[in-house]
């Protein structure tokens, strides 16, 4: 998969776009007072995302902790009500929908989340589970629905006989294997996975990267995939969005992304991936940044990096980074940056990608 | 002679559940100013191992029922209660995955680090400070005459864990082991303390064991790394011959199961199918063969030795020249390393001959339960 053809203008409408998220915003109340609440303040988890995903595409979305990647992931899919913005699905307007309307467009967008071992009901047998969603949304006969859950086992990889057993009778890839079958149940358009492999060892977790990639060949799905591991977010998604505190800081390819970072934050962190070579490792140049993410309670002002940005310092500490907050502008074709300075960034031997140099992309 | 040897160590832990096999026969040796990563999956023994140096096992469960743990010519299984509570800490300090559970949350990271000092050292409460303050700005931690009085909890991740290494190098141990130490943390927060550690480590020429699943953190990090599988080392290489001549079906297994930043597009990642073994099961055989596309029949009953890649060689276990060793009956070839699967015509993996059968299925086990099958065209 993964051909990073060169990306129409994201947003364009008509081309194919099947979700669409414009200012997106989600603020967490903080209160004090325990028998009168008073609202203190806001923890701005999502702080104006916009971006468009088109069908059979997988678009990764990437950052640290904090950054607020999961939070748009749950404010699309409605697990959140966003505090603004508007979440465009195949042209029916999410944020506002209740009810039953909400509940007929939820079948066609599922969730996979990160923890096997927490999103599956221990006391419901495999097989229930992965059946519940076709009796919530009323799809098929009961003996279909049998049948359907021995489909999908099989296209995920699992015996069909062992739908009667329990989910702690299964290993950690094999439970991941059943939340993809029952987001696979309804036949969505779109998957939204959360860090579907962050809990699983390292053996395992290319089992669920090519699971998914099948998956999507197969069936033609589209995937937002979250996650903080740049080396897989790289390797499943044709474009990737870069967040940093609430924001996207940058939105490219991800060939793109990978060969001509342009954001300071997406070069330190590019740089940061540790590489499994020591060759590469010997001669890579790090960006190490200073000091810890700051609270999405009190984030900066203007650019929300510029408390940690290495460039801002070499410029002298423009006024503009700390008062501005810097829009998200296409720089070259499908390629987004949300930085002041991003024509003084290229030149900087921190933008040269951190392969440069080797001879080819061969593995040893 | 090695700051540290280990043995044909043999740890075993006695649960409800029955007996574990958690590490089955390890030996390597580790010098002066080296840093050695043991890599390997959960459950592989990576971490029970350095448990069981330090004599630190959970009670009453773990148990060493073999082996011996030399540190600087004494075997540490054998000594005192009392002189392994000298030891630890003063020679050999230990940094572990999550600092809030290592910090004593109820205290002042001033009273924690004086503490520590003032255990080993004869020197009054106002020179332990001040040598606290200093150690907390080595570490990097912005007015360390401040945040001396903070609590662990005030700390961020990354904090806390540059605080752990404070602590540990508090004594200028002569060994440090550092399991998983920035699993917990974000990736440009392990940057920071990767190069921390690289920095104060070679400094002092502290030798290391780094204790990770990442191949990528050890690669920029170590000199030489045991690949180890179900309480076994497989492999064992210095760091640019492990990377540039992986031999060992599982190590083969792991570098294309993870993705590469810097790959081409297209890229296909090789997973390793299957699960790893029970380990409450003793093993038979070797313990990767029910996932091994390069299986022979006799790796289902025999245990291959680590012996060195190239037969007869006189093994060198330390330093730059350290001897690339393996344990196994047929390992890949350089083709076949690169490729990720066996590449001789009309080879299929052995599948379990009748014996192992028998007796898996006597022990009331599925026979078939995490076999993987490998068709003739390699892995599907």
């Amino acid at each position: 998969m993964s051909e990073s053809t060169p990306a129409t203008p994201t947003g364009a409408p008509g081309d194919g776009v099947l979700l669409e998220v414009r200012d997106l915003a989600m603020y967490f109340p903080i209160t004090q007072g325990l028998i009168i609440s008073r609202h203190t303040g806001d923890v701005r988890a999502v702080d104006g995302v916009s971006f468009a995903l088109r069908r059979g595409e997988t678009l990764g979305l990437v950052g640290e902790s904090g950054c607020g990647k999961s939070t748009t992931g749950r404010a699309i899919i409605r697990l959140y009500r966003p505090t603004a913005g508007t979440v465009t699905f195949d042209g029916t307007e999410l944020t506002t929908l209740e009810g039953e309307p909400l509940r007929r467009m939820r079948r066609r967008m599922q969730m996979i989340f990160q923890d096997p071992y927490a999103s599956l009901n221990p006391r419901m047998t495999v097989g229930g589970i992965v059946k519940e969603p076709l009796e919530v949304h009323a799809i098929g006969s009961p003996r279909d629905r049998e049948e359907r859950v021995r489909e999908l086992f099989s296209i995920v990889g699992l015996d069909p006989d062992y739908g009667d057993r329990y989910p702690h009778e299964f290993s950690g890839g094999q439970r991941q294997r059943v939340g993809v079958a029952r987001a696979l149940a309804v036949n969505p358009d779109l998957i939204i996975a959360d860090e579907p492999i962050s809990a699983l060892d390292v053996s395992i977790q290319a089992q669920i990267v090519n699971l998914l990639e099948r998956l999507q060949d197969q069936f033609g799905l589209t995937y937002l995939f979250i996650a903080h591991d740049l080396s897989v977010v790289r390797h499943i998604s044709d474009r990737i969005a870069v967040m940093y505190l609430g924001r996207i800081v940058e939105l490219a390819g991800s060939r793109e992304l990978h060969d001509r970072p342009l954001h300071p934050y997406s070069i330190a962190l590019l740089s940061a991936v540790p590489i499994p070579d020591p060759a590469v490792e010997a001669r890579r140049r790090r960006v190490i940044l200073t000091g810890d993410v700051p609270s999405p309670a009190a984030p900066p002002t203007g650019c929300h990096f510029h408390t940690r940005c290495w460039l801002r310092e070499r410029l002298g500490n423009p006024p503009e980074c700390e008062n501005v907050a810097p829009a998200l502008v296409e720089v070259s074709p499908g390629h987004e940056v949300a930085c002041h300075f991003v024509a003084q960034v290229e030149g900087t031997p921190e933008a040269q990608p951190p392969d440069d140099g080797r001879p080819g992309h061969q593995k040893a | 002679m090695a700051l540290l040897s280990v043995s044909d160590l043999i740890v075993r832990f006695r649960t409800h559940d029955g007996l574990i096999h958690a590490v089955n026969g390890v030996s390597f040796d580790l010098d002066e100013g080296e840093t050695l990563g043991l890599v390997g999956e959960s459950g592989c023994g990576k971490s029970v191992t350095n448990l069981a140096v330090l004599r630190l096992l959970p009670q009453p469960a773990g148990r060493i029922e073999g082996g011996a743990v030399y540190f600087e010519g004494a075997d540490l299984t054998q000594v005192s209660e009392s002189s392994m509570r000298e030891l630890r800490g003063r020679d050999i300090a230990m940094i572990f995955q999550d600092p809030m559970t290592s910090l004593n949350p109820v205290l002042t990271i001033e009273e924690q680090m004086v503490e520590t000092i003032r255990a080993h050292r004869e020197v009054s409460k106002a020179a332990a400070r001040t040598r606290a303050i200093e150690l907390l700005e080595m570490v990097g931690i912005p007015k360390p005459e401040t945040r001396l009085r903070a609590f662990p909890h005030q700390f961020s991740g990354g904090m806390r864990q540059r605080v752990m290494i404070a602590m540990a190098l508090a004594l200028e141990p002569k060994l440090l082991i550092a399991d998983e130490p920035t699993t917990a943390l974000d990736v440009t927060i392990q940057a920071q303390v990767l190069d921390l550690l690289r920095k104060l480590t070679a400094e002092r020429s502290t030798s290391v064991i780094l204790i990770t699943h990442d191949l990528g953190v050890v690669a920029g990090m170590t000199q030489r790394i045991n690949v180890m599988y179900a309480g076994f080392i497989v492999e064992t290489a210095t760091t640019p011959d492990l990377f540039a001549r992986p031999r060992h079906p599982y190590t083969v297994g792991l570098l294309h199961s993870i993705p590469r930043l810097d790959a081409g597009d297209d890229e296909p990642l090789i997973p390793i199918e299957g699960v790893p073994p029970d380990l409450r099961r003793a093993p038979v055989g070797c313990p990767f063969a029910p996932r091994c596309a390069w299986r022979i029949e006799r790796c289902w009953t025999e245990m291959p030795p680590l012996e060195p890649l190239i037969a007869g060689e006189r093994v060198t276990t330390t330093g730059p020249a350290a001897t690339h060793q393996l344990a196994c009956w047929n390992y890949a070839t350089a083709v076949e390393a690169s490729t990720g699967q066996p590449l001789r015509d009309g080879f299929v993996a052995a599948p379990p001959p009748a014996t192992v059968i028998e007796a898996l299925a006597a022990a009331g086990v599925d026979p078939g339960a995490g076999l993987v099958e490998f068709g003739q065209e390699g892995r599907s």
